[in-house]
């Protein structure tokens, strides 16, 4: 046996041994979260069996969570409950006095089509439910874009250049506002495609990366709080709820 | 068959969602409601088809012994074992034990600690931006470093940080982010114009 | 490699202690003392009602009521009922309330006629509101109406919207007509774009595989879109180079339609026998699951390169930072702005927004694309005059034309 087989047998006998003391002592449950919570740390270090066994065990039971999520939570009230109440009577009482809604048989007849997709002869027919799919984003897309994206983002922009407060001129907002219209003019020349970026246009773009550089590392640098509260979070789960060492 | 009635079927659909949006009436509400209730019942079905693809590709792997087969395994188990104990009935749908108990003592620390990972590696990106060479990225570490100072005791120099982030969060992001949107508002444009027409059907693949 | 890892720590652990503190430091709310005030003891006056507006734009059945009430009851009155009928004589129903010192209702009646809250449009309504006081003394109102509600054919409110749809549509179909007609249209290089085949290259010689991630968003997205096209582009190169391709995906129908386009890439490239579904698989639609599952994938087949395009969210950078770990080549995009950041920061070369979008045409080269990308341009052009006409004119004062720009919803 090599020493690099022999150091994982002692690392598993120690996880199994502090798995079986700590539900002897803190109880099953959050010991299994306990032990899943260090099993994903552990990849900071690098791929390891623990890792992969959480990682798995994760994939597949999430899968499955949505799943039945999306049958009790969408199939049984929102097609099988319309399409025949009393079918779904035993599940969701409330239910039962609805009428029936006959043309609930569409998307059940689409999401049957779309199933149709593992047959290799009639695969092509999933692509109908597929249409429906895509074509009712594109009509709502088209509408929403044009309305939040453009035009309430240009009204936005549409403000006085000068600005003036209770002591008269203000340099301040002044300048400010001078340069959130120079910025939006110049990022949207950055992003002309047909274009070349030269001359005067070219200046412009060069100043629109720059702006837009200031932004990606505003942003940055906003998130980063965010995500070590997290780290505190899972921390005080470790040090609190299982080690009871926090409180 | 094939492509014409899926992209006739694109086009109806899609303009009739841009025809309600202008005119308020009643039965365009009632269709409009039907409509969005049908895709989210079709996404459902479609996760048939997901579940499929996973066992078939867990399946494969442990048909073949290919590397690492036996953590297809431990997929598997979770998948089938929450699904036994999502689906039957007797179990109390969705408020049964082994349920509730899986999805909050395995789903959940799991989730949560893979969200805290990004406490590392946002460390290792800020390191990495450190390194900057060029004006460009330096501009953004600038920025970054300024934010995320913004709250941190500094003395006198304190309230300065904190004004000069407040202004950068204002004004430059408050711009660029403007750009940045009216361009994704005209490419979402022309994207739905392209699909209502025909025009862009890489979603329908080829044949 | 070692000191990089102190520092990462290092850095963790000083922006946790400052987490920490902040925290700590968060001093907690006080509570405001309640003011009791004194009660007339005369009986309170009734309310008037004044006017019953029907809400314009919309499909009718709702009114907002109006009333009047003397100031110096507001601290006396706990709170106005609103009653509705069909006559005047009727059997009022009572809708709901409204706080004392509110003089206003909005009645969202029921559109279904055996609905109890039912609310017929073009026909009378009529409201009465009771004002009950603190010491429990409920005062009626004069029955007011009739009022009536009615729905509207065409929302006036979006006419700017209408206005954009049929000028976009005009450009779109123009530039199209003459890309068609073989006109050339100038695109300027984008860096992302032209390193897609020099990173299927690498992979190549390196004989490594190459992994391309969706994202977590629909097929209907348009990022996904996007993403679709230039995964046509990606996997007939690398059908052709007999390279290694993996499409994790997070949601089954981008799953079947990502497997519909990569087996018409290969088919197209001459290489249908390479093609097989599990080439792009179903992960998981959970979020870090997805990223657990793509971690795990590129840890253990090393690819050489990795495309991240389409709809991101926060997992955006620990799979950027992963696969930087593994020294993969890494072109992203996204329409994300919150994640682009961290693409950028992370990846060899990022497409940022409207990048994204325009990629397609980049890579396919088709007039028709290149017509509407064309289009979008023109659409940014208007942008910038709008903007410059409308602060010029906020400058001199007009501010109708910023008036002309709101969309009322």
């Amino acid at each position: 046996m090599n020493a690099g087989k022999l150091l994982s047998y002692i690392i598993l006998a120690i996880v199994v041994i502090a798995f079986v003391v700590s539900i002897a002592l803190k109880g099953f449950l959050v010991t299994v979260g306990a032990f899943l919570t260090l099993f994903i740390f552990s990849f900071l270090y690098k791929d390891n069996p623990y890792y992969k066994f959480a990682e798995h065990l994760f994939v597949g039971a999430s899968a499955a969570y949505w799943m039945s999520m999306g049958f009790w939570k969408t199939m049984v009230p929102n097609l099988f409950g319309k399409l025949y109440p009393p079918m779904v009577a035993w599940a969701v009482p409330a239910l039962k006095n609805n009428p029936a809604q006959p043309l609930m048989l569409i998307p059940l007849v689409l999401g049957i089509l779309l199933l149709m997709r593992l047959s290799s002869k009639a695969g092509w027919i999933s692509r109908w439910a597929l249409a429906f799919i895509v074509g009712t984003t594109a009509g709502l897309n088209l509408v929403r874009y044009l309305r939040s994206d453009f035009i309430q983002q240009i009204n936005n922009t549409v403000f006085s250049l000068y600005v003036t407060n209770a002591s008269g001129f203000d340099l301040g907002a002044t300048i400010s506002n001078v340069i959130i219209f120079g910025g939006v003019i110049c990022g949207l020349i950055y992003f002309f495609f047909s274009k070349e970026h030269k001359g005067a246009f070219g200046a412009g773009a060069r100043t629109g990366i720059i702006v837009l550089m200031i932004t990606f590392g505003a942003s940055f640098g906003y998130t980063v709080m965010a995500r070590i509260s997290l780290l505190v979070g899972r921390m005080q789960f470790l040090f609190g709820d299982w080690l009871g060492m926090i409180r | 068959m094939k492509r014409r009635v899926p992209l006739a079927m694109v086009f109806i659909v899609s303009l009739f969602m841009v025809i309600q949006y202008f005119v308020p009436l009643d039965s365009l509400a009632w269709m409009y409601q039907y409509l969005l209730d049908w895709t989210i019942i079709i996404g459902v079905f479609a996760l048939l088809l997901g579940i499929w693809s996973l066992w078939h590709v867990s399946y494969g792997k442990i048909k073949q012994r290919a590397e690492n087969w036996q953590y297809s395994i431990v997929t598997l188990a979770g998948l089938f074992i929450m699904i036994i104990s999502g689906f039957i009935p007797g179990w109390g749908n969705l408020n049964n034990y082994v349920y509730e108990h899986l999805f909050y003592y395995v789903l959940v620390p799991i989730q949560a600690t893979m969200f805290s990972l990004l406490a590392f590696f946002i460390s290792s990106a800020a390191f990495r931006a450190f390194r900057a060479r060029s004006i460009l990225a330096s501009l953004l570490l600038f920025a970054g470093l300024v934010i995320m100072l913004r709250f941190v005791p500094m003395g006198p120099v304190s309230t300065v940080v904190a004004d000069l982030a407040g202004w950068i969060l204002r004004v430059p992001n408050m711009a660029a982010k403007r750009a940045i949107i009216i361009g994704i508002g005209l490419g979402a444009m022309a994207t739905a114009f392209k699909i209502m027409f025909g025009i862009e059907r890489s979603y329908l693949g080829r044949d | 490699m070692k000191d990089r890892l102190k520092l990462v720590v290092f850095l963790t652990v000083i922006a946790f202690i400052i987490q920490a503190t902040v925290a700590f430091a968060q001093s907690e709310g006080e509570t405001a003392d309640s003011v009791i005030s004194e009660q007339p003891v005369t009986p309170p006056p009734k309310p008037v009602i004044v006017s019953g507006e029907d809400i314009p734009n919309d499909n009718g059945h709702k009114l907002k009521l109006n009333w009047e009430y003397p100031a110096e009851w507001n601290d006396s009155i706990v709170r106005f009922e609103i009653y509705r009928a069909d006559s005047p004589d009727g059997d009022f129903r009572r809708l709901g309330e409204a706080a004392g010192g509110i003089f206003s209702y909005l009645d969202i009646g029921s559109k279904k006629k055996d609905d109890p809250n039912y609310m017929p449009n073009d026909q009378n309504l009529y409201y009465r509101v009771d004002a009950v006081s603190k010491s429990g003394v409920t005062v009626q109102s004069e029955i007011g109406g009739p009022f009536q509600t009615s729905g509207q054919w065409f929302h006036k409110g979006k006419v700017p919207v209408l206005i954009g749809v049929v000028l976009f549509a005009i450009f779109t179909i123009y530039f199209i007509r003459s890309a068609r007609k073989g006109k050339d249209l100038y695109i300027r290089p984008l860096a992302g774009i032209e390193a897609v085949d020099e990173a299927i290259g690498r992979a190549t010689e390196m004989g490594k595989p190459i992994l391309y991630v969706l994202g977590i968003g629909g097929a209907s997205d348009i990022a996904t879109i996007a993403s679709f096209t230039i995964l046509g582009r990606v996997a007939k190169k690398v059908a052709e180079y007999q390279t290694a391709l993996t499409v994790p995906c997070y949601d089954p129908i981008v799953m079947s339609v990502a497997q519909d386009v990569v087996r018409s890439a290969y088919l197209e490239a001459g290489r249908p026998d390479q093609y097989s579904d599990d080439l792009v698989f179903f992960v998981t639609n959970a979020q870090f699951a997805y990223v657990a599952g793509i971690n795990g994938i590129m840890v253990r087949d090393l690819p050489a390169t990795n495309f991240y395009l389409g709809y991101f969210a926060a997992e955006s950078l620990i799979l950027a930072e992963t696969g930087n770990s593994i020294g993969a080549i890494q072109i992203a995009g996204t329409d994300q702005i919150t994640q682009i950041p961290f693409f950028v920061v992370a990846c060899d070369y990022t497409l940022i927004g409207e990048e994204l979008y325009a990629a397609s045409a980049y890579l396919g080269r088709d007039p028709l694309l290149l017509g509407a990308l064309k289009a979008e341009d023109w659409g940014k052009a208007i942008a910038m005059v709008l903007i410059i006409v409308g602060v010029l004119a906020t400058a001199f004062g007009w501010d109708a034309f910023r008036e002309f720009l709101r969309v009322n919803l």
